[in-house]
């Protein structure tokens, strides 16, 4: 469905590059300092970053009123529901797996480990599901788009935070029983916010 | 213009009496803490405004959940006064905390799980108001607001269990078999001070949310006369 616009990953990209970059130099990163914060900077700008595409995820929708034909068809909202996820996510992936290897040259640490794959897929999951919901919800303000950073961050800050903990864990090597509650931590989260998505994404589009 | 109920109050009368009583309890009745001073006695008002606050996101996320259920306007009501009430509390938990770590942590903020979940919690709730400021219709700012309110909600046990769950300096006050060695003990005088604060807090709290609640109705019925 988005694939007609075929912008949006590569938007998301550059602006999730961009974010690394100004925080180089915002921050003054010396090197010993840098790898502490890989885990850091990767999640903040996947963050930014995802809340593109959340953002236009709902608003290409309302351009010419799709969304009205989206509700029209035989199917359970929850199914639109789960299909913006599933975009959403997927596309904040692709962003995830290309960030990888740059965070690897800029950083000259090795990022590609199966675990922080999994961290990935586990926190995206979780930021998106609950993302997609509030997404849906602030499109209907008439501060538009400009609301959605003001309501997730805040709620996806528990996510974020146990995202960043297991990340770090797994770059600096600790063994797995370290940061194993903040996965589960995640888990949690996607299982929560996807049931809150769920419940709630029909009440929200109800006119 | 509804009328004021007999039983609110009595429920201001009783809160008049009992705040200053619970005041006049912390300063005079309970012993003063032998390695913090008397900036302990900071510690009643500050647990009893954190455990109001909590209590009332609790409530706000009941009533959206009763609004979406049967879509009756004095749920919103209910579920807006709880959150306007409980940000209240919630400042002055945060703020009362500040006065207090001033002094003991020697800093008036650390970046520690149990506060930052506190003032996450606080900015999700304001949140809540920029929400319903941008909606239009009534019947939407209900409907969003609602379903806000109790996604938000998992915040406040996370803010709740964070010294549990987390490796945090913030005390434990009700201290169970396993949280060991950071819960303080408190003696049968303070204990009696501190459960009689969390009641005046819990009354308090009943009290303005009931006032703010009576004042959604009195502003929903001067928007339909057009005032």
């Amino acid at each position: 469905m988005e694939w007609r616009g075929r912008q949006g990953v590569p938007v998301m990209l550059v602006f999730a590059l961009l974010v690394v970059f100004l925080f180089n130099f915002a921050l003054q990163l010396s090197p010993d300092l840098q790898a502490d914060l890989t885990a850091g900077l990767l999640w903040v700008s996947l963050a930014f970053a995802s809340t593109l595409g959340l953002n236009r995820s709902v608003s290409l929708e309302q351009e010419n009123k799709a969304m009205d034909g989206l509700l029209l068809a035989p199917v359970d909202r929850s199914a639109i529901y789960f299909g913006k996820v599933i975009s959403n996510f997927s596309f904040t992936f692709l962003v995830g797996l290309v960030l990888l290897p740059i965070f690897s040259l800029f950083y000259q640490q090795n990022m590609f480990k199966p675990l922080l794959i999994l961290v990935i897929i586990l926190g995206l999951g979780a930021y998106t599901s609950l993302g997609t919901l509030l997404a849906a919800l602030s499109i209907q303000t008439r501060t538009r788009d400009v609301l959605l950073p003001v309501l997730l961050y805040p709620l996806a800050l528990p996510i974020l935070i146990a995202a960043v903990e297991s990340s770090r864990g797994i770059l600096a090597g600790m063994p797995i029983s370290d940061y194993q509650s903040w996965l589960l931590f995640l888990l949690a989260g996607n299982i929560l916010f996807s049931a809150a998505g769920l419940m709630f994404f029909e009440t929200i589009l109800e006119e | 213009m509804p009328k004021k109920p007999k039983l609110l109050t009595l429920l201001d009368i009783l809160c008049l009496i009992l705040v200053p009583a619970a005041l006049v309890l912390i300063l005079f009745f309970t012993p003063t803490e032998r390695v913090m001073g008397p900036v302990q006695k900071v510690f009643y008002f500050h647990v009893s405004a954190a455990w109001a606050g909590m209590l009332s996101f609790l409530v706000a996320a009941v009533g959206g959940g009763l609004y979406l259920a049967q879509r009756k306007m004095k749920w919103d009501r209910l579920s807006l006064s709880a959150i306007e009430v409980g940000v209240v509390f919630g400042l002055i938990a945060i703020l009362s905390g500040m006065i207090w770590a001033q002094p003991i942590w020697n800093t008036w903020w650390v970046w520690d799980p149990r506060l930052t979940t506190t003032a996450i919690m606080e900015l999700i709730y304001l949140a809540y108001f920029i929400l319903r400021s941008s909606l239009d219709t009534p019947e939407s700012r209900a409907r969003l607001g609602a379903v806000y309110a109790i996604v938000s909600v998992v915040t406040v046990p996370l803010t709740f269990f964070s010294i549990r769950l987390f490796r945090t300096i913030h005390p434990v006050v009700i201290a169970t078999e396993s949280s060991g060695g950071g819960a303080f003990n408190m003696t049968s005088r303070m204990q009696l001070a501190f459960f009689s604060s969390l009641f005046v807090f819990t009354l308090l709290l009943i009290d303005l949310i009931w006032h703010r609640y009576i004042l959604a109705q009195i502003q929903s019925a001067n928007q339909e006369i057009g005032i």
